[in-house]
């Protein structure tokens, strides 16, 4: 046991001495970020889908235009789900001063299931549910109605008097032309209105929670009719998109990290190994066997993995916290646990990453002969530990199988790779022929002696700089990308229900407010009804659940050109009888240019020709549809004017007086749920930032790591022409020219690969527009040097030491 | 009558070297007793080395046999010959080969570690007296790094000792150290070579080293000589 005691002292201290640190800093570095990442990767995905059914107001929500059937509710009651009912209906509400379409939501007192409704009466605090005799209106309500809490407003046939105003609820509506005023009622309520009549419109919900298994029997068990559907929050899952996009970051992120600290890894052991070789042979020649030295080599492999792991995991959950910081208005208070599985999943990678680096080199250590102390022999290494290269590639394959952007990179990286440090080094065999100062014709002649030695460092710094460039740069891109999205300038109040009479006056009044604003749009509400002569009924785009637009009323309009922010993917925008459409739903409906297409409005029916495809971002707020049409097909035909503009917090009395000028005009104010997305942005934003900082250290770290071990290894030679009177200027000059030059032409070889690679990925991966980088051209190769200038002054003054 | 302690029937050595055979030890015998001193002397490249790596059972003759201690190594696998080497052989090494993460006191209990001895009090004791012995007392705590060449080879002196081992080989001890340096170690090793009795078997340049030894065998041309 006192072996084991010393072997473990031995081990800790060949850990330091023998320059195996990096491997335990690279080690905890793959544990801790992929702990961190993971960790908050796990909790932003719960967060999500806990917020996607707080919009839902529930787990699952059962949807008809008829009442619940009493037996889905009571089977659901049987399978201990939880339900609530609500009907919806659209009716007038009086007060005493004025009249207003509204939409009446009738709830029980346990609604919502999921999310949070706030009610706020007189006394301002916070009530969270729907009593029976309340009445709830929406703030917008109250002015439309020139009324206040505790006034009476009549709905249908019910009197009620109002208790306060709804300050949030769940079920958000994201649709500015179909929102209209709410106003909650308790259920009970609902008969003294008398608005639910036969041939009444009224749209019924069934809010369900419970675990997915039941709600999954539920909805298998039940078989669906005629205007009944599900809702789960997957469906819902638009606002999903961005945060999809982040996570393939994130996870891209992970990948790049671990790929840094592999190598860092790998090199580090080789290193190792080639130091110790003499050291094996002499413990050897004093008569060590095989499984001593295995015992000893493994202690030290242990010690290193537990010492990692212990470091890794609290560095990991220390980065989490931090990365959370700026997401703290985001994330609610009670985090969602995680539990163990980013630990098991960090030493995973670790093991998978770290056994074939460690192992490999140290295997082959073992081979080292005895006679190596007396006279030094060619040894045969055994590849048996080669199989264990299969753990990494294994894991690869099965976590990454299908993801097309991990492929991307590794590919493009090894095929790039190869290229380059080709190209590269051709290069810098051209240099050597041209004429150049002694310390430069010196270096030049020591980097092409040794091609194969050169090749691997000039290919390594490169890898590491164009890995640090892409997380950098692919973050930038994303985030410019959101950024363009919820632009600052982008309308946030809409204007809707404008009547042609006072279109003029209104877009005057808003102009001399000086609100900034969009064109006007006509609305006309219709359907489409033939593509081609033929029925959309009978099409089979009407039997995919997934396809609405054939089944509902949308909005058209006209225009006589097109909105700048539309961009035409296809065909032009001219010609009489015409109709531009958007390019997903063409795509959906096997829309191509020049069908004929027949829509509905009013009981009329009227044709166009398709001359144009565009491309329209919806979530940009900005005015959009999918039809537009070109002035000749529908400008006779009644509609109303929308127009949307932007208004800061501070001009919220100027639009409180249009408000006021123009009562009949509904207006949609959006501000606070776009400060809340803009919010959202800047957040994840600070987050990516933060996380892509973490890359580029780790990259950074890695280099220095490569150059320190490269100069270490010089030593001997170094030590040599010291001997041999070379002055300290010349060496550390020809030092100087030699890393220079390898640095500048791998941070230019980091800079071609990361923008072929980042572009592929943009297109191909993100779907998003690139561009190119000219700052990268100059950052990398100056990045490079730098860092050689650090690990190059770290190392000079005992690389400059005469040899004893 | 003192017994054979090394014993060398008719071996050879080959080596391949770009693809031609190079025949280095062509057909020695030769034996030694024990608490001989022997020196091997040759010219650069004779093969000293070799044969000594093939006496000491760091590598295996193409033919002949080898017996130490009246066992044959010659027929042993790699790991019978470690446990030989641990439990009866000790080196000393010209290039020192101490190993430096560890401290002197440490390097000196090594062997001991390996060989299975794992009384840390006794094996501490065993390497302070003799660290003291060659000079070293209160330098036990220093690293080789701390250490000057003489300091070093003093220390692996006391490392091939600690073991007590019934043959010692050692490669051009002095080699890498001055004139005067040289001659403390090449004295202690005597001294310490007299009083535990070992057997030993030194490679060497040096003929003042050599006519210190009882015996000299010279390697010339693959074959060995034993000088008058």
């Amino acid at each position: 046991m006192k072996t084991n005691k010393m072997i473990v002292s031995w081990s800790w201290r060949e850990i330091w001495f023998g320059q195996l640190w990096p491997v335990m800093v690279a080690l905890t570095l793959i544990i801790a970020c992929v702990v961190a990442l993971s960790t908050l990767a796990l909790r932003v995905e719960k967060v999500m889908s806990n917020q996607g059914r707080a919009l839902l107001a529930a787990d699952l929500v059962f949807r008809s235009s008829n009442p619940i059937p009493t037996t889905l509710i009571e089977q659901a009651e049987q399978a201990g789900l939880t339900v609530s009912s609500q009907s919806r209906f659209q009716t007038m509400a009086f007060s005493d001063a004025n009249m207003q379409l509204v939409t009446v939501k009738s709830v029980e007192s346990n609604y919502p299931l999921r999310g949070e409704l706030d009610l706020r009466s007189t006394t301002g605090q916070p009530i969270r549910e729907v009593k029976p005799g309340e009445l709830w209106v929406s703030e917008r309500l109250l002015s439309l109605l020139d009324a206040n809490t505790g006034d009476t407003i009549a709905i249908g046939d019910a009197e009620l008097k109002i208790n306060g105003v709804i300050k949030y609820e769940p079920e958000l509506a994201y649709n500015p032309f179909n929102s209209i005023p709410n106003l909650f009622i308790h259920g009970s309520d609902l008969d003294k209105t008398g608005a639910v009549q036969v041939g009444s419109r009224v749209r019924y919900r069934l809010f369900i929670n419970g675990d997915l298994q039941t709600l999954a029997n539920l909805q298998a068990n039940y078989e669906l009719q005629a205007g009944e559907s599900w809702v789960d929050q997957n469906k819902e899952s638009r606002a999903a998109r961005l945060m999809d996009k982040a996570k393939q970051y994130l996870s891209l992120t992970i990948l790049m990290v671990i790929l840094m600290a592999a190598v860092t890894l790998i090199l580090t052991c080789l290193h190792y190994a080639r130091n110790r070789s003499e050291t094996v042979s002499m413990l050897k020649s004093m008569g060590a066997s095989r499984a001593w030295l295995r015992l000893w080599l493994s202690t030290q492999v242990l010690i290193m993995f537990v010492v990692a792991f212990v470091a890794g995991s609290s560095l990991g959950l220390l980065l989490e916290y931090l990365l959370r910081i700026p997401l703290v208005d985001i994330l609610p208070k009670e985090l969602p646990s995680v539990g163990v599985q980013p630990f098991l999943f960090a030493i995973g990678v670790a093991l998978c990453i770290g056994l074939p680096a460690l192992l490999i080199p140290l295997t082959r250590l073992l081979d080292a002969p005895a006679i190596n102390v007396i006279q030094k022999r060619e040894t045969q290494y055994s590849k048996t530990s080669w199989w264990l290269l299969l753990l990494p590639i294994t894991a690869l394959i099965t976590f990454y199988g299908t993801n097309k952007l991990v492929w991307m990179v590794l590919i493009g990286l090894l095929v790039l790779f190869v290229l380059l440090a080709g190209l590269s080094y051709g290069l810098l065999k051209l240099l050597a022929k041209l004429k150049w100062s002694a310390a430069f014709s010196l270096a030049l002649s020591r980097i092409n002696r040794s091609p194969r030695n050169s090749m691997m460092q000039l290919s390594a710094l490169a890898g590491s700089l164009m890995l640090v460039a892409l997380i950098w740069l692919i973050k930038s891109d994303l985030l410019g990308d959101w950024q363009q999205t919820l632009a600052p300038d982008a309308p946030n109040v809409f204007a809707i229900n404008i009547s042609p009479e006072q279109q003029e006056g209104y877009l005057k009044q808003v102009d001399t407010l000086e609100l900034p604003r969009s064109d006007a749009f006509a609305i006309i509400r219709g359907r489409i009804t033939a593509i081609n002569d033929q029925n959309t009924i009978e099409s089979e785009a009407y039997q995919n659940e997934e396809i609405r637009i054939l089944k509902r009323e949308i909005n058209f309009t006209w225009a006589k050109e097109l909105p700048v922010y539309n961009e035409v993917v296809a065909g032009e925008w001219t010609g009489e009888k015409t109709v531009s459409i958007e390019q997903e739903v063409a795509s959906e409906l096997g829309i191509t240019l020049g069908d004929q297409l027949t829509f509905e409005v009013n009981s009329q029916i009227f044709s166009a020709t398709v001359n144009s495809i565009r491309a329209v971002e919806w979530q940009s707020l900005k005015p959009n549809f999918v039809f537009i049409f070109s002035e000749d097909v529908v400008a006779d035909l009644p509609a109303t004017w929308m127009v949307s503009f932007r208004a800061e917090t501070d001009q919220t009395p100027l639009v409180n007086q249009i408000a006021r000028e123009y009562p009949t005009v509904t207006l949609l104010d959006l501000r606070t749920m776009a400060n809340k997305i803009q919010g959202l942005l800047k957040q994840i934003t600070f987050s990516l930032t933060g996380l892509a900082g973490l890359g580029v250290l780790a990259g950074i770290l890695l280099i220095f790591t490569l150059l320190r071990l490269s100069l270490s290894e010089r030593k001997r030679e170094i030590t040599l022409y010291r001997t041999l009177g070379a002055s300290k200027k010349r060496i550390s000059n020809t030092l100087w020219a030699e890393y220079g030059l390898l640095a500048i032409s791998a941070g230019l070889v980091a800079a071609i690969a990361a923008e072929i690679i980042l572009f592929s990925l943009m297109t191909w991966g993100f779907e998003l527009p690139t561009q190119l980088h000219p700052t990268m051209w100059l950052v990398l190769p100056l990045l490079a040097v730098l860092v050689v200038f650090v690990s190059l002054i770290s190392v000079i003054k005992e690389l400059l030491k005469p040899l004893r | 009558m003192s017994q054979s302690i090394i014993s060398v029937e008719n071996i050879t050595k080959s080596v391949i070297s770009n693809d031609n055979e190079l025949s280095i030890l062509k057909g020695i015998s030769f034996n030694i007793n024990a608490g001989e001193s022997v020196a091997i002397m040759g010219t650069s490249g004779a093969g000293k080395s070799t044969l000594m790596s093939l006496l000491a059972g760091l590598d295996q003759p193409t033919s002949g046999k080898i017996s130490i201690l009246g066992e044959t190594i010659s027929t042993m696998d790699d790991e019978q010959r470690a446990k030989m080497r641990s439990e009866s052989i000790g080196f000393v090494f010209q290039n020192f080969l101490l190993i430096p993460s560890l401290n002197a006191l440490q390097n000196v209990t090594l062997p001991m570690v390996l060989r299975g001895n794992e009384d840390e009090n006794s094996n501490n004791e065993k390497a302070k007296a003799l660290l003291k012995e060659v000079g070293l007392a209160g330098r036990e705590t220093h690293l080789p790094t701390q250490l000057s060449g003489g300091e070093q080879q003093r220390v692996a002196l006391a490392r091939a000792f600690v073991t007590r081992p019934k043959i010692l080989f050692a490669d051009e001890p002095t080699g890498n150290l001055d004139q005067k340096t040289a001659q403390h170690v090449i004295e202690l090793l005597f001294a310490m070579n007299k009083e535990q009795g070992t057997t030993l078997v030194l490679v060497t340049h040096d003929p003042n080293l050599a006519k210190r030894c009882q015996r000299t065998l010279i390697i010339n041309d693959g074959q060995c000589q034993e000088s008058a």
